[in-house]
């Protein structure tokens, strides 16, 4: 063992025996900047894995997503726009579709009631996979219902129910399946029927639709053949893919929200504690300084002395708290960030996600957490290691 | 025992902890979350989606790839954005 090593282990050994002298202290310092970094962690944990589950499940999302603006709102948009796309070369296919939300006024929930002619759509065929049941086309008052839909109803073993048209009278209709529980995440709240069905739910009449499909034949060329057809409809929005799966990087990232600045706060105010501790020393600790340096002790070693300190009260809250932060995700379904997350959403469906916890999060939270207290200790440590010995034990 | 060597048995037992819990989110993955996959492109391909199903209490919180950046403000003049989902997602940006 070199000489140096040697050195820096027996000074560890001083550093933990000096941090158990003062074990209520400590002990109390890194239970609270656990209890900071779990809550800053499990915040970046569970957007990181909310972003990643978004980037795969939204993988097949629409390439073109054609939506018609009034006055600054989206609106209905006429079918007779799909002729003005007929002589945009590339697209392989345009789909009219239905859709639009329900509230439900006796439960106070908001379904996603959606209407599609799935031979028109890709895997359109297969749709009937991820249903137990089948597809509400075969015959007019069909519909499939996500599993968080059909909890909410309260059905009791009926296989039917009601809507309310716009002008209030009843729009029956018959449960042909319930979508699988695998795919929760993406049909929770989906109430899904005939494109007739939709349109007679919503009173829209035959020669609109809520938004167009595109699909094209080449993948490379989504924004080339989405400027053409901004071009050719002016008065619409056109949304690509990439634009789709790039929103929920925005929405869940790192700076974005009140969340993460309430959370990067309590950091803040966790590092000016951690300095006001530090620099305030007690008698006992400049006792114990000045007999140190009597005894042979240089300032650099009372500096490494307490350098180990700080990293070992630092580093275990990391451990601690990032190790609570994936198992608070992981098997509580952060259920502190829910209420934040979730809001006042009558349904939704369960967190059950698994964790992503990449190297750059584990670098992000120890460069916002450990490093600031470190930096908050070392001036407070240089001060004390420059104290006369003789001034220190009188 | 020296204090060293208890100190780097709790860091052990914290990595190992911390090693396992990894090990039953992988094992999860590919004996879960693989197989499902494809049924997720099915729905998602089949019926067009463009959004998860996290937060449904506001359009733009349900859809927020096809809603305007400025939808929390559109519903009258002056509107204040006050869904409490509206604090924690940000709009999307072009």
């Amino acid at each position: 063992m070199s000489p140096a090593f040697e050195k820096h282990l027996n000074l560890l050994d001083y550093a933990l025996s000096s941090l158990w002298r003062r074990k209520m202290k400590n002990l109390g310092i890194i239970t609270v900047f656990a209890g900071v970094i779990f809550l800053v962690a499990s915040f970046q944990i569970l957007t990181s894995s909310l972003t990643s589950i978004a980037e795969t499940m939204l993988a097949k999302t629409p390439e073109i997503v054609v939506q018609k603006m009034s006055a600054g709102r989206q609106e209905s948009i006429p079918l007779s726009y799909l002729n003005r796309l007929d002589g945009v070369f590339g697209i392989r296919a345009a789909v009219p579709r239905i859709w639009g939300y329900y509230f439900d006024e006796t439960s106070g929930a908001n379904y996603t009631v959606m209407g599609v002619e799935r031979n028109a759509m890709p895997e359109g065929q297969r749709l009937e996979m991820v249903i137990d049941g089948s597809y509400p086309d075969a015959e007019p008052g069909g519909a499939a219902l996500g599993r968080e839909v059909a909890a909410n109803m309260n059905l009791a073993g009926r296989r039917t129910f009601s809507l309310f048209r716009p002008d209030l009278s009843l729009k029956t209709l018959r449960i042909t399946g319930i979508f699988a529980e695998s795919t929760n995440l993406l049909t929770g709240d989906l109430l899904v029927t005939s494109l007739d069905d939709a349109r007679d739910l919503f009173a829209i009449p035959d020669n609109l639709a809520t938004d167009l499909l595109v699909y094209v034949t080449n993948p490379n060329e989504i924004s080339t053949i989405a400027k053409k057809i901004a071009a050719r409809l002016p008065d619409t929005r056109v949304l690509t893919r990439p634009q789709i799966l790039k929103t929920y990087k925005v929405v869940f990232g790192w700076r974005s929200g009140f969340a993460s600045i309430c959370l990067l706060a309590a950091l803040a105010a966790f590092a000016i504690l951690a300095w006001d501790k530090a620099s305030g020393l007690s008698v006992e600790e400049k006792r114990e300084i000045g007999i140190l340096k009597v005894l042979g002790w240089q300032t650099t070693d009372i500096l490494t002395l307490r350098y180990w300190e700080s990293l070992t009260v630092a580093g275990l809250a990391f451990l601690i708290g990032c190790t609570a932060a994936y198992f608070h995700v992981l098997f509580l379904e952060g259920s502190l960030f829910r209420p934040v997350l979730l809001g006042w959403s009558v349904i939704h469906p369960s967190l059950k996600i698994l964790p992503v916890f990449a190297a750059g999060d584990v670098l992000l939270i120890f460069t916002l957490s450990v490093l600031p207290y470190l930096a908050a200790t070392v001036i407070p440590a240089w001060r004390c290691s420059t104290i006369s010995p003789d001034a220190a034990v009188k | 025992m020296r204090p060293t060597h208890s100190l780097v048995l709790i860091i052990l037992f914290l990595l190992i902890l911390d090693t396992a819990l990894y090990a039953h989110v992988r094992f999860q993955q590919e004996t879960v979350q693989r197989p499902a996959a494809h049924l997720n492109d099915i729905v998602t391909a089949g019926l067009g989606l463009t959004d998860l199903c996290l937060a449904t209490e506001a359009r733009y919180t349900r859809h927020p790839a096809v809603s305007d950046p400025i939808a929390p403000f559109m519903d009258h003049l002056g509107a204040m954005e006050h869904f409490p989902t509206g604090s924690f997602w940000a709009p999307p940006q072009d």
